[in-house]
């Protein structure tokens, strides 16, 4: 009898979802009256800036009854697919969270309103430095108010330098050098927090890049003022040598398959000596380390005494698709506001995006100090415009990945791939419509 | 002697499965009751300096974990439910019947198994736009009842085929309808099956990822798998509440087991196979 | 039994009475629509993206192609050396899991002291998500901070670290041992619930007959369970031949695409590429390839009998 009792119930289970998903069909938004609910995805997820930004929220929605957010936080490692899905299914969405590797993919695909117009009325935007404008800027159009931005610096260990006798390294040789000397794996020591998994290019783009100093175009900043790429030289062959050297000679063998979490992992276990990483790694290294442990210093410099920075960025944008684009720039608008912008920075361990916060003692402390440093000598730092508007510029990682892994393990020449790499991004400019 | 021999080539095996399969857990439970700081501290540390709960404490104060639980549980067991009873028939009927496309209705069941899901995925979610599931704990129970009910059928026939029809032609003779005589001689009989299947599928559902992650928006709707993948960020894993949250949420898998266990054993015992 | 509900079940049930058709097509209609609706359709919505230039990048340009995502992948080396990786893949991994589910659940089926918490233990890395036991095994396998080694190391048994993951001699044993861990829980179960199935007269005959433990197993045991152990081993090829998670989650493909299986390699293309097109290209040819070894391996084990599939 119990089996026939929860046969019935089965039946009027399915009616009653049916009849569920029938009803939820018909109420689904009516006129949009006088309240508005805007949707909002973010992409860099952690439970602890979800609940910073929840926060600003909350204060938003005091300051405007009439609007309520609803704010989506999938997975970070979930987020850009989820958003891409929403995106390409037209399902609700107003303000959604923008990245540099996202940016030319989403208005390639018309996804994005362009944000011109809005800003113009907009009082703040007079204090967003430049930098933030141009990360989220393509062909002229303003795609998203940055939220933070990151840009790397070297954290290294300082009692294992003082113990040995060593300087911070000021370039690439001298950080190739400390790392060799820092290694001793019978202690299960290594110089390098090296990564050779995703996001493997960066390194390696970066000793190029500044390798190539003189000649690199600053306006497309893969190629060189003749338009070769800058994998073409030379300078590249010897900065990959270098590079290579740097992973056989000053890192964890493992390394060759670490990602990001890896990477520093392996920094705060007191595993690895040097750490080129974003300011948002700093609240990692200040929970599991002994912090009078850490030293920061500028980023290592090229051969010619110079170094390029490149900064990254997030920040908000709103679908061309929203039906409430005004009430959604206005949240944006209230989000990038300098007080608000300035606490989501400090809480999120990101660079503010005005002017105005550089004073702000919070950045002014000794992990922070290398950012500002660099920032204030832009002769010696000069700021390289994000490059972002390559389709490959999302897969180029992946590529970067599996070649160099092929070259660190001397399956491959390092002439061989650097050729892969200088096809690579001369087909992708070929390429551009 | 040989027996001896039989003996202890089983006691090494058992010991060193054993290990293997324990290990692991093991490392999570004392990774689950560190303090933070000791997680990654070096040497590592095989037991705790102090055993500490805060690990749990967070998950569910902060994280209010045992949200997640109750929607996972809920979504789970409706969909295995709901899979146990939709798939019971079909098996019967796929068992105990050739009709003329009994052929392509079993191929079709065997070629859902082999759809590489992730191509799909950006369709469905169109789909269940469509139907203003998304955002709904209905398009989950959904798409998980669905998924299982190709293999569900697949197994729960084979447990049909091992039992005589004479058992329900009897019971129908006594005047029962097929559909009885179902229910109440055969289901009986192969209790053991259905609770495997339901412990495969209750189990499957519970695991669940992308599509979770990709239906569900707000905080309150969440399960469990997209709540520990939450904790993976871009420069850190919280491995002291990936730990603590990887033992809840084996609990009731681990539970329902034990239950189901029983289920198991009274299916044979009970059984009018010997009567 | 009589039917003191005059309600729809109850008018269903006469119906069945009469007509087994009737009885077949409502049993198997809830089933039907729903796969059909919620399996097929978006499936195959999904699989024309094969015979499309469809790159997430640039969704203004999608245009059928033909064949070329087709050409495209078969020259690509990497796909030729994820498809020998996928079929060492899951030839190594099922037999180990099979062979180590079959033992356990013959333990299993007798009664012994601590038989509920052996249990436990052999089922719980069933209970646990694909992306979660790529990230405890990763965490586990890392040479540096990695338990497995210090381990290895405390006791003496290696003196020089290992890079499971990173070592491509060993990439590709490390992802099986964890695939296998993972695996042996389900044959485990299914075995376990077939074994429990075997009437007890059979043994009763064979131990009249004086028959040894061994004997018992391949004369009695194992005919019987015959179908299930055929159903389950096909359907885990299956599975652990299209699930990426393990492989995605613990080397991501590498070392230098050493350890790339053709799911994913698919879950890559999608992931970084966006190249739906030819993910979409890959699963075709993927499922070209199940069916070819269901059929086959439906044929070579038919004397068996899997039912009358």
């Amino acid at each position: 009898m119990a089996a026939k009792k929860g046969k019935r119930m089965l039946l009027v289970a399915i009616a009653g979802v049916l009849l569920l998903s029938v009803m939820a069909g018909c109420s689904s938004n009516g006129g949009s009256g006088k309240k508005v609910t805007l949707r909002m995805i973010e992409s860099l997820t952690s439970p602890g800036r979800t609940t910073v930004l929840k926060e600003m929220i909350s204060k938003f929605e005091t300051a405007n009854p009439n609007i309520t957010v609803e704010l989506i936080s999938p997975p970070f490692d979930q987020a850009d697919n989820k958003i891409k899905t929403i995106l390409g299914a037209k399902q609700d969405l107003d303000v959604l969270e923008v990245r540099d590797l996202t940016v030319s993919e989403f208005a390639n695909n018309d996804y994005l309103e362009p944000l011109n117009d809005y800003v113009k009325d907009w009082p703040d935007y007079a204090t967003e430095v430049d930098v933030a404008k141009s990360v989220a800027t393509l062909n002229d159009k303003l795609y998203f108010i940055t939220n933070g931005m990151y840009q790397r610096q070297m954290f290294y260990r300082k009692d294992w330098f003082q113990e040995l006798g060593i300087e911070p390294p000021k370039n690439y040789e001298e950080m190739v050098a400390a790392a060799v000397k820092l290694t001793d794996p019978s202690k299960n020591r290594f110089g390098f927090s090296f990564r050779g998994g995703a996001g493997a290019n960066s390194v390696p783009d970066t000793i190029i890049l500044n390798a190539n100093f003189d000649r690199i175009d600053h306006e497309d900043s893969m190629f060189l003022t003749d338009g070769k790429t800058m994998y073409s030289t030379p300078e590249a062959k010897k900065a990959v040598d270098l590079y290579v050297k740097l992973y056989k000679e000053g890192s964890p063998k493992d390394s060759i398959n670490w990602g990001y979490q890896e990477q520093v992992q392996a920094f705060t276990s007191g595993v690895t000596g040097i750490l080129l990483q974003d300011p948002d790694a700093i609240p990692a290294l200040m929970e599991k380390m002994d912090v009078s442990t850490i030293g920061t210093a500028p980023m290592p410099k090229g051969p010619s005494g110079k170094a390029f920075t490149a900064t990254g960025g997030g920040g908000w944008g709103i679908t061309k698709y929203s039906k409430h684009k005004d009430e959604a720039f206005k949240l944006i608008s209230f989000l990038s506001s300098p007080e608000q912008n300035t606490y989501f920075a400090q809480k999120t361990a990101l660079i503010p995006i005005h002017s105005t916060a550089s004073n702000d003692p919070f950045f002014q402390t000794d992990l922070y100090k290398s950012l500002l440093e660099m920032s204030s000598k832009p002769d010696e730092f000069v700021n390289l415009k994000a490059n972002t508007k390559y389709p490959g510029t999302g897969q180029w990682g992946q590529v970067a990945m599996e070649t160099g892994q092929s070259m660190l393990l001397g399956q491959v020449s390092v002439e061989d791939t650097l050729k892969k790499w200088d096809q690579f991004w001369a087909d992708q400019r070929a390429n551009l419509k | 002697m040989k027996r001896h021999l039989m003996k202890g080539s089983k006691v090494v095996f058992l010991a060193l499965y054993l290990i293997f399969m324990v290990f692991p857990l093991y490392w999570i439970v004392i990774t689950s009751l560190k303090p933070q700081k000791e997680i990654f501290s070096f040497p590592l540390k095989y037991w705790p300096s102090e055993l500490t709960f805060e690990n749990y404490i967070n998950i569910i104060k902060i994280s209010k974990f045992h949200v997640y639980i109750a929607n996972s549980l809920l979504i789970s067991l409706s969909a295995a439910l709901i899979v146990c009873c939709i798939a019971v028939l079909s098996a019967y009927v796929l068992a105990r019947y050739k009709f003329r496309s009994h052929r392509q209705v079993m191929l079709g069941f065997f070629l859902t198994q082999m759809l590489p899901g992730f191509v799909a995925l950006a369709p469905l979610y169109l789909l269940m736009s469509r139907l203003d599931l998304i955002n709904t704990r209905y398009s989950l129970i959904l798409m998980y009842t669905v998924g299982l009910i190709p293999f569900s059928t697949i197994l729960l026939k084979g447990f049909f085929e091992r039992i005589p029809s004479s058992l329900e032609e009897a019971a129908m003779i006594d005047g029962c309808s097929r559909l009885s005589a179902l229910i109440r001689v055969i289901m009986p009989v192969m209790m053991n099956g259905i609770a495997a299947t339901f412990i495969f599928a209750f189990v499957q559902n519970w695991n669940e990822l992308f599509m979770a992650v990709l239906f569900i928006d707000n905080e309150s709707l969440k399960t469990l798998p997209v709540a520990m993948n939450s904790f993976v960020m871009k420069f850190d894993v919280d491995w002291g509440a990936m730990s603590a949250g990887t033992v809840l949420s084996v609990i009731p898998t681990i539970a329902l087991f034990a239950i189901a266990q029983r289920f198991i054993v009274e299916g044979l015992t009970q059984g009018a196979v010997k009567g | 039994m009589k039917d003191d509900h005059p309600s729809i079940i109850g008018r269903f049930q006469a119906g069945f009475r009469n007509s087994p058709r009737g009885f077949i097509f409502f049993s198997l209609l809830p089933t039907l629509i729903l796969v059909l609706a919620f399996t097929y359709y978006p499936f195959l919505r999904g699989i024309v993206m094969a015979f499309q230039n469809y790159q997430l990048f640039d969704l203004t340009n999608v245009r059928f192609i033909g064949l070329d995502n087709f050409k495209n992948i078969f020259n690509d080396p990497k796909f030729k050396h994820a498809a020998v990786n996928s079929a060492y893949w899951v030839f190594i991994s099922l037999i180990l899991q099979f062979t180590i589910g079959l033992t356990v659940a013959l333990m299993l089926s007798k009664r012994f002291r601590g038989r509920g918490i052996f249990q436990g233990f052999v089922f719980y890395s069933w209970a646990l998500s694909g992306f979660l036991i790529g990230l405890i095994w990763k965490w586990m396998f890392n040479s540096q901070i990695g338990v497995i080694n210090d381990l290895l190391l405390r006791t003496g048994i290696i003196q020089e670290r290992i890079g499971f993951l990173s070592d491509p001699n060993w990439a590709m044993t490390s992802v099986i041992i964890a695939n296998v861990w993972y695996g042996i829980a389900f044959f485990a179960i299914m075995l376990l619930a077939a074994l429990q199935s075997v009437p007890s007269e059979l043994y009763e005959a064979g131990s009249m007959d004086g028959a040894s433990g061994a004997r018992k197993l391949f004369n009695i045991t194992m005919p019987y369970i015959m179908p299930t152990v055929i159903t389950t081993t096909l359907l885990r090829a299956i599975w652990i031949f299209n699930d990426p998670s393990i492989i995605y989650g613990l080397t991501n493909g590498g070392p230098a695409g050493s350890t790339h299986i053709l799911s994913s390699l698919m879950l890559d293309k999608i992931m970084y590429g966006g190249d739906y097109g030819a993910a979409s290209a890959i699963g075709i040819v993927m499922i070209g390839i199940l069916l070819l070894y269901t059929i086959f391996y439906l044929s070579v084990t038919r004397s068996a009998k899997m039912g009358d599939f």
